[in-house]
């Protein structure tokens, strides 16, 4: 196995709550080996989505040490975080990841908007990963008028349009139905085994963790 | 597509009535305030465009009463005056329209275009004029409110001097000046003087004297006043600026009053953006915490905020403004022809036009000021969990 493209050392992170500190993660280490497609489950409250957005670079840790693809991220002031994110990490959320007022093919632009690019070379991006999504069919369509599944195909075109090396996803099948959750389960094992992609996918589904290579639990603020 | 693609999306796309009803909201506050601010500067520049080289002396009692003709000859005569000329009052109907109302004067004739030089007359017309002492000089807006043209014969009727009187139209004037009346019916007071009883005779209703330049009219009037003030019947005289600039003096607390309530439709205006702005924004915090993961800044998403506030404000400033223009054009052409003692120049100031614009554009870059602070400042993850 080469280096982990993912690496925590240390990592603490407490909230604070009308002054009593609430405790999420206990001093936590983590290694995720490059393309490794990985499922983080756990109790509700746990600390997943918190995990998942130190990760991510949303969030900072109260203490401890977060390097990802090879960058400390701990130590980027905001603005380079911000860069860094667009350029290294992909997100889905479980819901409400599309601008209602963009169409589908405009809301894969987005992430684009932020390099120097031509409008056609945006705009032939666009068009490419809405195909490896399979929804070439509907890239003027709005999010009001895609199913559930095919709103998370779009947020997904969306997540890889910059070609970032890891993918975060939040229960990103949460709200689906059986159909459209092996669509998209099929879609992120697709990426991670054509096109190389570290997946790191929350999720409170067995099945669903069943299709990961790594499956984690997170329990009382440490990995299990 | 651009974060101005974005916002022009976000303004025509998400809650088109509410953004349609903000845009009515703030074109009609725009509205309002050209209007008003037309009303007030057609005010004032009444008083700039007033002659300021004239005096007029009336009976110190009331200007209904008249003076002696010979007061002209000793006003004349004054050290200061360059050119006097007289008017009367004739009070004059047209027996076929009645309601109308316009002012008919009896004049001697070459004095009086001396004195009121925006009077133009074209120089046959004037010798016609001149020539006929049944002739009459008519404005060219009262002859087309009556369907007069030269060469007509027309009959009026007077509250003052009874019996019809028959007039040839001979000549009919422009206004050279924006503060000429353009509504007079001016004819030779000979005409008026010969046909009314013999004690009527030699009276005038008021004076009319052009001061030579160097020559302060506000002191000439009191000249003349104190010239007549030993004999039987005493004037009044007073400068046609000092007269406007009084008229002023009376409208200055609604001029005030008029200024309070435009800022009270500002006011109106900067609630109604912040309030839309507000709203649009508290629902799309998610959409900008999803942004800003995706690696936009909060500088992004402050510009986008206040992008769209003020593309609000400019796009109800354009369409208050579209609505503006007519209204003020079709008001102003009526007020100009019917009502220039008061309105001589009622037109849409492109100051005022660019004021009401930039007001607009900046009270929606304001309305966006505090929704744009708190959504780019809250942490974006705390923004994904308030929704998610
Ligand atoms: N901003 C915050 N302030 C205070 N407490 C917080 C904050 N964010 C998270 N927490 C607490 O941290 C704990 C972990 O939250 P987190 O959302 O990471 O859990 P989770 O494992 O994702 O839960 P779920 O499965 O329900 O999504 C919870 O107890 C939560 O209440
Ligand atoms: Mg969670």
């Amino acid at each position: 196995m080469s280096e982990p493209i993912v690496r925590l050392r240390g990592v603490r992170k407490t909230f604070w709550r009308d002054r009593e500190p609430v405790p999420v993660l206990d001093g936590l280490d983590l290694d995720v080996p490059e393309g490794s497609f990985e499922a983080l489950m756990g109790p509700s409250g746990s600390g997943k989505t918190t995990l998942l957005n130190l990760i991510a670079g949303l969030d900072r840790p109260t203490e401890g040490s977060i390097e990802v693809a090879g960058q400390p991220i701990h130590q980027l002031p905001e603005g380079a975080l911000a860069r860094w994110r667009s350029e290294t990490i992909g997100f889905v959320f479980q819901s409400y990841n599309l601008l209602p007022v963009l169409t589908a093919q405009q809301n894969v632009e987005l992430p684009l908007l932020l390099r120097r690019l031509p409008r056609a070379e945006r705009r032939k991006r666009a068009e490419t990963a809405l195909r490896i999504v399979g929804l070439e069919d509907r890239t003027q369509h709005f999010p009001r008028q895609l199913s559930g599944g095919q709103e998370q195909r779009v947020t997904i075109a969306r997540a890889i349009v910059n070609d970032p090396k890891i993918l975060v996803a939040d229960e990103p099948t949460g709200n689906l139905d059986k159909g459209s959750t092996k669509d998209v389960l099929d879609l992120l094992a697709r990426l991670n085994k054509e096109l190389g992609k570290t997946i790191l996918m929350v999720t409170h589904d067995p099945h669903a963790a069943e299709r990961a290579t790594i499956i984690r639990k997170l329990d009382k603020g440490q990995l299990a | 597509m651009s974060l101005a693609g974005i916002a022009a999306s976000d303004l025509m796309r998400r809650n088109r009535l509410r953004t349609a009803l903000t845009l009515g909201g703030v074109a009609f506050g725009v509205l309002a305030f050209i209007l008003i601010q037309t009303v007030i500067s057609a005010w004032e520049i009444g008083v700039t465009t007033a002659a300021k080289d004239r005096t007029v002396t009336r009976h110190k009692v009331t200007f209904v009463m008249s003076l002696p003709k010979r007061y002209v000859e000793e006003i004349r005569r004054t050290p200061g005056v360059k050119q006097a000329t007289w008017s009367t009052w004739f009070g004059g109907k047209n027996p076929l329209q009645e309601r109308e109302f316009f002012m008919a004067i009896g004049v001697e004739p070459e004095s009086w275009l001396d004195v009121y030089d925006e009077v133009g007359v074209a120089p046959e017309e004037r010798s016609a004029w001149i020539a006929d002492r049944q002739g009459a000089l008519v404005g060219d807006v009262l002859a087309k409110k009556f369907g007069w043209k030269k060469g007509d014969t027309v009959k009026l009727t007077s509250n003052i001097f009874p019996g019809e009187w028959e007039y040839r139209i001979h000549a009919i004037y422009q206004p050279l000046r924006k503060s000429a009346d353009r509504s007079m019916f001016v004819f030779d007071w000979d005409y008026l003087n010969q046909s009314v009883p013999e004690r009527q005779r030699e009276q005038v209703g008021w004076i009319t004297s052009r001061v030579k330049t160097g020559t302060d009219p506000a002191a000439l009037s009191k000249a003349l006043d104190a010239k007549f003030e030993e004999n039987e019947v005493q004037t009044l005289s007073q400068d046609e600026a000092s007269f406007q600039r009084s008229f002023l003096g009376m409208m200055s607390a609604i001029l005030g009053a008029m200024n309070v309530v435009s800022l009270v439709i500002l006011g109106i205006m900067a609630l109604i953006l912040g309030n839309t702005v507000a709203m649009g924004v508290r629902e799309r915090l998610r959409e900008y915490a999803v942004l800003r993961a995706i690696g936009f800044r909060s500088s992004h998403v402050t510009r986008l905020v206040l992008g769209e506030a003020a593309a609000l404000g400019a796009a109800g400033g354009l369409l208050g403004l579209a609505i503006a223009v007519p209204i003020v054009g079709g008001l102003g052409k009526f007020l100009e022809e019917n009502m220039a003692a008061y309105f001589s120049v009622f037109r849409l100031d492109p100051g005022t036009a660019g004021l009401a614009l930039a007001i607009a554009v900046g009270l929606g870059a304001a309305a966006g000021l505090i929704p744009a602070r708190g959504a780019s400042r809250l942490p974006v993850v705390e923004a994904l969990r308030r929704v998610a």
